[in-house]
């Protein structure tokens, strides 16, 4: 017994037990390469199809420039939350951050996008700048008069009884155009993602 | 330097005192700070102590994207800590508003338009790591030598 208290007492009044005891401290944790992190660039060719500003659910996270090399993401630390949907949503693998690549070709998954476009009719004053401000509207009737009135029924939106109507929103690309010209913020475009697994085709 | 400058800086290096406030944040960088404390990252054994009390402070952590309701009063509590002190922004809401920072919304970031921010932990929210290397890595610049440098 008191053989005992002795080496316990001699084995705690050890210097270097004593210095451990009050002294020590950890580097702090380093964050392991596989977390996720801000994207980054993989070098691969970006072809400007902007699906990664679409998926960024941050305001002011991500944009797409042009340098001298081409498009280029840039992220914004500060804005961006690193949740690496724009890594999944990019068709040509530009960005990368953590396993998300790896596990999206391990998988075969895929984001897909649809757009849903609600026109609020109450608020809607039948002005027609959305008709006459979206891109793919131009491309139809590019002959199109102020106000949004055409003779054709291809169009994606269309001026009729005053009010604004949605005639092909497959035609969509989601640009949000539309409710950036909306006087009366009648007009609201939600972008839908969806985890889709092996993709017969490849955006 | 004077001896009683040295014992000043060793014993502010191993004292840092810890203050947070939520000025309208989701609560996830609360949580985050909160993780700090514990067993996996164990702030205390870097010798800094979260007190909550802004007259005991060093370090003030900002979180959250500034709602009105902080208009007067963000401002009276950074006056209440005793200088030398430091303002850390905590997440991306007192950087940038984060996702609250859209049209039509009541938030005014960022923080640094209301108090002096010293520095910055970006992420939404930010690891535990990396609150830990930001509050380790101001505190020394700030504190050591406080007397010299602002004489
Ligand atoms: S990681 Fe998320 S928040 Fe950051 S830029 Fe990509 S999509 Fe936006
Ligand atoms: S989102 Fe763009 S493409 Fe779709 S309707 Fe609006 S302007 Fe046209
Ligand atoms: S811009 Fe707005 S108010 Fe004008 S027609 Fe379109 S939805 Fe209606
Ligand atoms: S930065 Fe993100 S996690 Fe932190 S309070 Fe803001 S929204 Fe929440």
């Amino acid at each position: 017994m008191a053989i005992s208290l002795v080496a316990y007492i001699r084995e705690f009044a050890r210097w270097e037990w004593a210095r451990k005891f009050l002294a020590a401290r950890t580097a702090p944790l380093v964050i392991p390469p596989y977390f996720r992190n801000y994207p980054e660039l993989t070098g691969k060719t970006c072809t400007h199809h902007l699906f990664c500003m679409m998926a960024c659910p941050a305001p002011g996270a991500i944009d797409v420039i042009r340098t001298p090399e081409g498009w280029q993401p840039r992220i914004h630390i500060g804005h961006c939350i690193r949740c690496g949907l724009c890594v999944e949503a990019c068709p040509n693998g530009v960005l990368s951050s953590g396993r998300i690549l790896e596990s999206m070709f391990r998988d075969n998954t895929r984001l897909s996008f649809s757009f849903k476009i609600d026109v609020d009719l109450d608020k809607c004053m039948g002005c027609g700048n959305c008709a006459v401000a979206c891109p793919v509207n131009k491309l139809i009737d590019a002959q199109m008069s102020h106000g949004g009135r055409a003779s054709t029924d291809d169009l994606l939106l269309k001026l009729s009884d005053g009010k604004c109507r949605v005639l092909h929103v497959e035609k969509c690309t989601g640009c949000k155009t539309c409710e950036h010209h909306c006087p009366n913020e009648a007009i609201s475009v939600a972008r839908l993602l969806e985890a889709v697994h092996a993709p017969e085709e490849v955006p | 330097m004077t001896f009683l400058q040295k014992v000043k800086n060793f014993v502010r290096s191993r004292s840092i005192h810890v203050a947070y406030v939520d000025v309208g944040s989701c609560n996830g960088c609360d949580i985050e700070v909160l993780a700090c404390l514990s067993p996996r990252y164990d702030i205390e054994q870097y010798g800094i102590f979260v007190h909550n009390n802004p007259r005991e402070a060093d370090i003030l952590l900002v979180i959250g994207a500034y709602t009105p309701g902080w208009e007067e009063k963000l401002r009276g509590l950074w006056e209440k800590i005793p200088p030398p002190k430091a303002a850390i922004a905590i997440g991306n809401c007192p950087i940038s508003g984060c996702l609250f920072a859209r049209p039509h919304t009541l938030v005014d970031p960022p923080v640094a338009k209301h108090i002096p921010i010293a520095a910055q932990v970006p992420g939404c929210p930010p690891r535990p790591t990396e609150i830990l290397s930001a509050i380790l890595s101001v505190a020394p610049a700030i504190f050591a030598d406080y007397e010299v440098k602002t004489k």
